[in-house]
């Protein structure tokens, strides 16, 4: 059932997100057009205006693409579940697991194709031959890079596998958030921001015993000179990335739990 | 074995007692008013037993077993309120409700949305707030459930729609199943009832079939309501 869950979250949020997606990249096509067009030409003041307003859309844009996909996945995260969509959703023959999980995979799907257009955008704007030649060169050295040190991929694929690990705890963190504040009679929303903040505080509390807990224990005391060589930049570097993916998981499992709870047992519909 | 069976069932929203040990049992192949006035207790009777919500005390069992993934399975419902995703079609629906429930029945929700000229490639957005309406009661009848579950499937209609709803439960439903429709418009279901449960306060304050009440009161039910329920 996750895979049918998961199929109707893919057709319901691509609906509003594709279109934003495919707006981002048409206004950097504009942009990389507007670029060439002012390069070392003059040209009538209105013909500047509208350039330099394609420009500002762009950067507009690429900043709020991400808040847009956060914004849209925690509104669909609302609507579905919490609001009158609910009263179907919670009625289908699915566990509360699969709910939240089909809506926690999805929405790490959108944060990563938001991520995935931000760059394309960047790339589409400034994509002449040039860039081109950049952009291969680029590749060919992080090939030829990772074909001599395997640990290079290692790093990239460990850094890729945290942006997931982020937004899939991120998504998490706003579910708990939602189901907790949805489960008062009024001032859901007030609640839910309020419960959000509180979950914040509690994983800032978490962080600070967790850095404590590295001094004390001098977790890291036996890489006192880290860049000595790749070897133990890697050892510090695993240190680093694993101490956070414990943390992000541990915080993740805790807003899960909340999430699944006030799911089943504090579902409060309107 | 009941269909839906109810043992010292409570809810409680904080301090107000929204039910308070309610014990009933419904046999299957049976159509069944919950009747009572406004805030009885009737909506969070039928949440319960669609598991959304959980009793403060006592049991709700469907087929014997308390709501969970089987007995959503075998239970329609239909709530009180339009709650149809609206960007989506009404064939759109049909996908959904065949992707989740086995038992719906897609060539009769077809014909039921071609009698009504209900375009099914419509956005639910662009359609009237009763065809919404219409569109979410053929989702639910549609269906080859064992228990329906219509929450005020009548309230807030005109009465040319009333008849057009109840014709549709009366003509669609499973006829083995069990239909308990939740409503205080009694005049309107009173002639499709084979037994009624009046609630009021969160208590079953009468369950009994509706022919015998009529024999032994000498009186409509509609009419023993309003002496039940007088203010």
């Amino acid at each position: 059932m996750l895979g049918k869950l998961m199929k109707h979250e893919l057709w319901a949020t691509a609906h509003a997100m594709l279109p934003i997606i495919g707006e981002m990249l048409l206004v950097a096509v504009m942009g990389n057009v507007c670029v060439r067009l002012g390069n070392g030409h003059d040209l009538p003041a209105a013909v500047n205006i509208i350039i330099m307003l394609v420009m500002v859309l762009f950067f507009v844009g690429i900043f709020a693409i991400g808040l847009v996909t956060v914004y849209m996945m925690v509104r669909r995260f609302r609507d579905n579940l919490l609001r009158d969509e609910g009263y179907i959703m919670h009625t289908l023959p699915v566990s509360v697991h699969a709910q939240i999980w089909s809506k926690v995979l999805v929405s790490a799907l959108w944060y990563a194709l938001a991520a995935v257009t931000i760059v394309a955008a960047v790339v589409l704007l400034t994509f002449d031959a040039d860039t081109l030649k950049v952009i291969g060169d680029l590749f060919r050295t992080l090939f030829i890079v990772t074909r001599s040190n395997g640990q290079i991929a290692e790093i990239v694929i460990e850094c890729l596998a945290m942006l997931v690990l982020a937004s899939v705890t991120m998504s998490l963190s706003f579910d708990a958030a939602l189901s907790v504040g949805h489960s008062f009679a009024r001032h859901k929303m007030a609640a839910s921001v309020a419960t959000y903040i509180g979950l914040l505080i509690l994983g800032q509390i978490a962080l600070s015993f967790a850095a404590r807990l590295t001094v004390m224990t001098n977790f890291y005391g036996y890489l006192d000179a880290p860049f000595v060589d790749v070897y133990a930049f890697m050892t510090y570097w695993r240190g680093i990335c694993g101490a956070n993916a414990g943390l992000m998981i541990l915080e993740g499992a805790v807003c899960y739990g909340i999430t699944a709870y006030f799911l089943k047992r504090r579902l409060n519909l309107e | 074995m009941a269909i839906l069976e109810c043992k010292g069932l409570s809810k409680s929203y904080g301090p107000v007692r929204a039910l308070d040990g309610v014990d009933f049992a419904v046999a299957p192949g049976r159509i069944v008013g919950l009747l009572g006035p406004n805030g009885s207790g009737k909506t969070t009777l039928i949440k319960l037993a669609n598991g959304l919500l959980t009793p403060t005390a006592g049991q709700i069992l469907i087929n014997g077993q308390v709501p969970g993934i089987e007995t959503k399975k075998v239970v329609s419902y239909l709530p009180e309120r339009s709650c149809l995703p609206e960007w989506m079609s009404a064939a759109q629906l049909m996908g959904f409700y065949g992707d989740f429930y086995a038992d719906f029945d897609r060539t009769t929700a077809k014909a039921m949305l071609a009698r009504l000229n209900i375009d099914s490639k419509a956005r639910l957005r662009h359609l009237s707030k009763g065809n919404r309406e219409k569109v979410q009661l053929i989702m639910v009848m549609a269906r080859r459930a064992q228990l329906y579950l219509l929450d005020e499937p009548i309230g807030g209609v005109d009465p040319a729609a009333r008849d057009f709803i109840l014709s549709t439960i009366l003509s669609n439903y499973n006829p083995t199943a069990t239909v308990i429709i939740s409503t205080h418009l009694i005049a309107d279901v009173e002639r499709v009832l084979d037994d009624v449960i009046f609630i009021s306060q969160g208590k079953v304050v009468l369950a009994a079939p509706a022919d015998q009440l009529r024999e032994q009161q000498g009186k409509s039910v509609d009419q023993i309501f309003r002496e039940v329920f007088r203010c």
